[in-house]
């Protein structure tokens, strides 16, 4: 890599071969290599090649161009890297092509921006590294579109409406939240016939205290708590559940909890984004604590 | 059980580290494998087939990442297989590729385990980047809390798990973490994470490969013949459940349970707490040891802090628990349940060196995954028929 | 390698090791679902099962394929847990791999010989809800091809010109290729892609990644598969026809396409040879083609002869739902046997760019 900020393609020697690019290590056996680097190039020739039309934003160029398998002089073995040719008619195995070099090189595959016909190398000017190149980069994105399943819509809707759906399973009469669409125990599909409205009272079985790092994504600052609530006279435990307007030093298992739901002007804020939908958290009732000692083994 | 025995006769790892950024992905796993190799006096060309396994490909930003390092692995040419399980794929790699032998597929099979989690952000792929992330250590917290007041534990048995595994991680020279003058009044005085759990009860992040090299049996009786001792596998087993469903529960976990009651009989063991030496148990953070002592059947229940209380599994008490510092001290999550498997097999074969128990002849390994959901386990011994 | 088949040496069946597929099914193979892959495998595990005559109780193992960059979210698999059926807990595994290989695993855990004697291979894989495009050249070298965006068709189209430049096969046979799989496919009620197609017409549409046209190409497909398996005394107790696996081998090769020969296979032509492909005659064989260049390849690595039927299903370039082709290939080639009189087929799945790693797995119904 460091090579390339000099402007220059480098192989390394594996037996009797010279490999481009350089790996750390003979593909074919695993072996060791000594780091003899030998110099190729600049021109080669495509053993390859296919026509890329409509690039995609990871190509490295904007344009149709080319990507090619090509055996620089010297070398042994093919490099895949991009020609900028114009036009797919200008390409055909056995060309000559050399590489055109960025003008701003920092050590990464594309400081050569792409070869180009011909035998004369077309400089980017500047100067090399200076220092060996000891880390690349590369950032890649992919969006993902994917459906929300309809019983997680109808859930959430019902949750916009200050109600918690619960999805019986006709077979263990086990209920599941959130709109999942089966019973994992019976291995069946849960779908609008199955659903239940769910009582709004709850009963925090356990909680952690989450002092937040600072990590990329995390949205909190302060110390907050995450509590497990069973919901009352049911089966349904709601997992790391928020509460609202409760110091942290109050919480324990038993204690009683109601929702608290965001109301419309709320939703219009988009105060549920980060929420599940509508619901904002829970709230202690005052009422006095459950005392099952059973309490605390009831988790999912 | 009519399948054949393999035999463990090389394994290697590497220095583990917040950061390995002097060597790439293909340089990490060679470093283990490497070692691995030359702990059983063997090349690359001497392998029939590797088998690896990590965590989240989203951790390093390579997709399917056993095609990239099949190169790096001299697997040109041979079967090269990926396997997934979450936190237990590490075990899970150790027992596929033992399948592999013991079914006669393959004569000699590597295993490789790791994770470069300086390469991405592993935080990132866990909480998928958004609101509120509670990290590992907020999902398991509420669970360790059921433990603790179902069990009525006193609070310090989190800190003594933290600080003997940070004292045995002191002898055990590929650790991460070497906390020199850890105590149980810095561990409590350190930052409360995710309460009950406090910083220094947690595992670390960390860069870092195993490797594994397994043989059948004549391969397995001509290292000992040759002086070098090899591990027996007395029996593997692994188990999922789903994440959540009324009747689940994960503090003892009805996989984990399953999955020891396995692998016991399989090794003919009656009285597991007896027969086997000392264990190594996926402990990320401390409250995990006592709660694993009871699910494999190594305490009764309510009874695991009380083995850890006592004394009985630090180094040099009667049933050792994490003689390598354990997960509390490296984790590479790819290669941390591999990491458990080795060091097991490193005991029976008498080679962990200052972190070695004495006479160690039948050990237990585990790692677990997701939600407490997926469990792999494996008993190895220093013979075959060790109770015999 | 070791030796992973017993040439001639007994009729399938006989010996206690012997396994068997005797179920599978698929989903309807389509461009988008709004379906979770979850729901799915829910379908497919449940149909399998039914072809089978089992429930999901009698499965001592379950193994499924699929990838986390497809789904878009890390440990993805993980709520896929809730098709298996594992209350109380199963023996489970999971590869980051084609559904096939999740078969492999399946198939040697049954190898072991203790109680379980059934055992069930998934695969899944939605990739309608990400482009392609950006999704492959993450399995790339990160050094050398993930940072110039080398995705897998453009890594294909360089096979492809390989292949046509050392004149092994022509464009109008590639165009003829893909209008005999639409063709075939119209007969397969799962397929995605079919009908008749006029060569001379496929041939002048534009190139997408010349010299791939879109007919070369697979469509996006989202689907899942399931297949059942069983130890030889099981098989024979609970199915009438069991089609039994005499051979399954993987093999993968060097990852970097410059540096290989692309106009060959190394590693599938190694892994047919392991699984016995040679061992007698082939009459169908279900190959994880996607772009129309990899049959002709394939059918040299393997060693077909220009007699056994390729893709009656219509094969990946009808339906190609990543992370269960391979699977799928090795369902519809039991299908063969079991539904349609063939008696000796193969199945093959391929990972990685221009087939750098390939499973191939020999299928026979029972000898009279």
């Amino acid at each position: 890599m460091t090579a390339l900020t000099e402007e220059r393609l480098i192989g390394i020697r594996s037996g009797d071969r010279v490999l481009c690019p350089p790996l750390e290590w003979d593909p074919e056996t695993g072996a060791e290599l000594a780091h003899d680097f030998v110099d190729v190039g600049p021109a080669g020739t495509v053993e390859s090649w296919c026509w890329v039309a409509e690039p995609s934003e990871q190509h490295p160029l904007a344009h149709p161009f080319a990507f090619a398998t090509v055996r620089l002089d010297g070398a042994d073995t093919g490099l895949i890297h991009v020609v900028d040719a114009g036009r797919a008619d200008a390409m055909s195995v056995g060309m000559r092509v050399a590489p055109r070099w960025r003008a701003e090189r920092r050590g990464h595959l594309t400081d050569l921006e792409a070869f180009v016909p011909g035998e004369d190398p077309v400089s980017g000017g500047g100067a090399g590294a200076g220092e060996p190149v000891e880390m690349m980069g590369y950032n890649a994105s992919i969006a993902y579109t994917t459906p929300v399943p309809d019983n997680v819509v109808r859930s959430e809707a019902a949750a916009a409406e200050g109600r918690f759906l619960g999805l019986q399973c006709p077979i263990c009469g086990r209920t599941y939240t959130g709109g999942r669409g089966y019973c994992p125990v019976d291995s069946i599909a849960l779908t609008a016939e199955h659903e239940i409205d769910l009582p709004q009272k709850g009963v925090a079985t356990s909680f952690t205290i989450v002092t937040p790092v600072q990590y990329p994504g995390q949205t909190e600052t302060e110390p907050f708590a995450r509590v497990h609530v069973l919901l009352e006279g049911t089966d349904v435990v709601l997992s790391y559940q928020a509460l609202v307007d409760t110091p942290n030093e109050d919480i324990r298992t038993g204690m009683r909890l109601a929702p608290v739901w965001a109301s419309a002007a709320e939703m219009e804020d988009g105060a549920g984004d980060t929420r599940e939908a509508g619901l904002i958290g829970w709230i202690p009732t005052g009422e006095p604590d459950a005392t099952d000692p059973d309490l605390v083994n009831r988790l999912c | 059980m009519s399948h054949a025995p393999a035999a463990i006769v090389g394994i290697g790892q590497t220095h583990h580290k917040k950061k390995r950024w002097d060597v790439s992905l293909g340089g990490l796993v060679r470093e283990a494998a490497r070692r691995a190799l030359d702990d059983a006096q063997m090349d690359w060309g001497d392998i029939d087939a590797v088998v690896i396994g990590k965590a989240p490909d989203l951790f390093e930003g390579v997709m399917k990442p056993e095609l990239y390092l099949t190169d790096a692995l001299g697997a040109h040419g041979k079967p090269m297989f990926r396997v997934h399980t979450a936190g237990s794929v590490g075990g899970t790699t150790g027992i596929v590729a033992s399948h592999l032998v013991e079914t006669g597929r393959h004569r000699r099979v590597l295993a490789v385990g790791y994770q470069k989690q300086s390469e991405g952000n592993a935080q990132f792929a866990l909480g998928s980047g958004k609101g509120a992330s509670l990290g590992a250590g907020g999902a398991f917290a509420p669970f360790i809390r059921s433990y603790i007041q179902r069990s009525g534990a006193p609070l310090d048995v989190g800190p003594m798990v933290a600080v003997k595994d940070r004292q045995n991680a002191l002898k055990n020279p590929y650790a991460h973490l070497r906390l020199e003058d850890i105590s149980i009044e810095s561990v409590k005085a350190s930052p409360m994470m995710w309460d009950p759990l406090r910083f220094l009860e947690s595992c670390p992040s960390s860069d870092g490969a195993c490797a594994m090299v397994f043989t059948d049996q004549a391969g397995g009786e001509a290292a000992a013949a040759d002086g070098r001792q090899p591990a027996w596998v007395l029996g593997s087993a692994m188990r999922s459940e789903p994440f959540g469903f009324p009747g689940r529960d994960p503090v003892l976990p009805q996989g984990a349970r399953d999955c020891a009651d396995d692998v016991y009989a399989q090794a003919g063991i009656t009285r597991p707490r007896e027969q086997i030496d000392c264990a190594e148990l996926y402990v990320p953070f401390s409250w995990y040891e006592p709660m694993w002592l009871e699910a494999h059947h190594l305490a009764g229940p309510g009874e695991g802090w009380q083995l850890v209380e006592s004394g009985a599994t630090a180094l040099d008490g009667s049933f050792p628990v994490n003689m390598s510092g354990g997960v509390l001290s490296s984790n590479p999550i790819g290669a941390s349940g591999l990491l458990r498997f080795a060091e097991a097999a490193l005991q029976v074969r008498g080679m962990a060196g200052e972190h070695q128990v004495d006479g160690a002849k039948v050990a237990v390994a585990q790692a677990y995954g997701a939600s407490a959901q997926y469990f792999s386990m494996w008993v190895v011994g220093a013979s075959l028929d060790p109770f015999g | 390698m070791a030796l992973d088949h017993a040439p001639g040496s007994h009729v399938p069946g006989q010996h206690p090791d012997d396994i068997a597929i005797i179920g599978w099914a698929q989903t309807p193979m389509v461009r988008h679902t709004d379906k979770t892959e979850t729901q799915l495998l829910l379908e497919v595990v449940t149909d399998a099962l039914d072809d089978a005559g089992l429930t999901r109780a009698d499965v001592g193992f379950t193994c499924a394929g699929s990838c986390d960059y497809v789904a878009g979210q890390a440990f993805s698999f993980v709520q896929n847990t809730d098709a298996i059926g594992a209350w109380p807990p199963k023996r489970d595994s999971h590869v980051e791999m084609d559904g096939a290989w999740a078969l492999y695993e399946a198939y040697v855990r049954l190898l072991m010989g203790d109680e379980v004697d059934v055992a069930l291979a998934m695969g899944s894989g939605r990739s309608s809800t990400a482009d392609p495009a950006l999704i492959y050249p993450m399995e790339m070298d990160p050094f050398y091809l993930a940072p110039l965006g080398a995705d897998a068709l453009s890594l294909a189209a360089l096979q492809a010109q390989a292949v046509l430049a050392a004149g092994a096969v022509t464009e109008r046979q590639l165009a003829e290729i893909a209008a005999r799989c639409r063709r075939d496919a119209q007969s397969n009620p799962y397929a995605q892609v079919s009908g008749e197609f006029d060569v001379d017409e496929l041939l002048a549409e534009d190139a997408v990644r010349a010299p791939l046209r879109r007919h070369d190409l697979p469509p996006i497909t989202d689907g899942a598969a399931a297949v059942v398996i069983a130890r030889a005394e099981k098989a024979k107790a609970v199915c009438e026809n069991p089609v039994w696996i005499t051979g399954i081998a993987h093999c993968a090769e060097l990852h970097y396409p410059g540096m290989r020969d692309l106009t060959r296979s190394l590693s599938a032509r190694k892994a047919a040879e392991a699984a016995g492909v040679a061992d007698g005659p082939v009459d169908v064989a279900e190959l994880q083609a996607a772009f129309t260049h990899e049959e002709p390849l394939l059918v040299e690595a393997l060693g077909l002869a220009p007699t056994v039927t390729v893709n009656p299903s219509g094969g990946p370039l009808a339906a190609n739902p990543i992370m269960a082709t391979g699977l799928v290939r090795i369902a519809e080639a039991a299908a063969a046997i079991r539904d349609r009189g063939a008696s000796r087929t193969v199945g093959h799945s391929t990972s990685g760019p221009c087939l750098q790693q390939n499973l191939v797995c020999v299928l026979e119904g029972g000898r009279a």
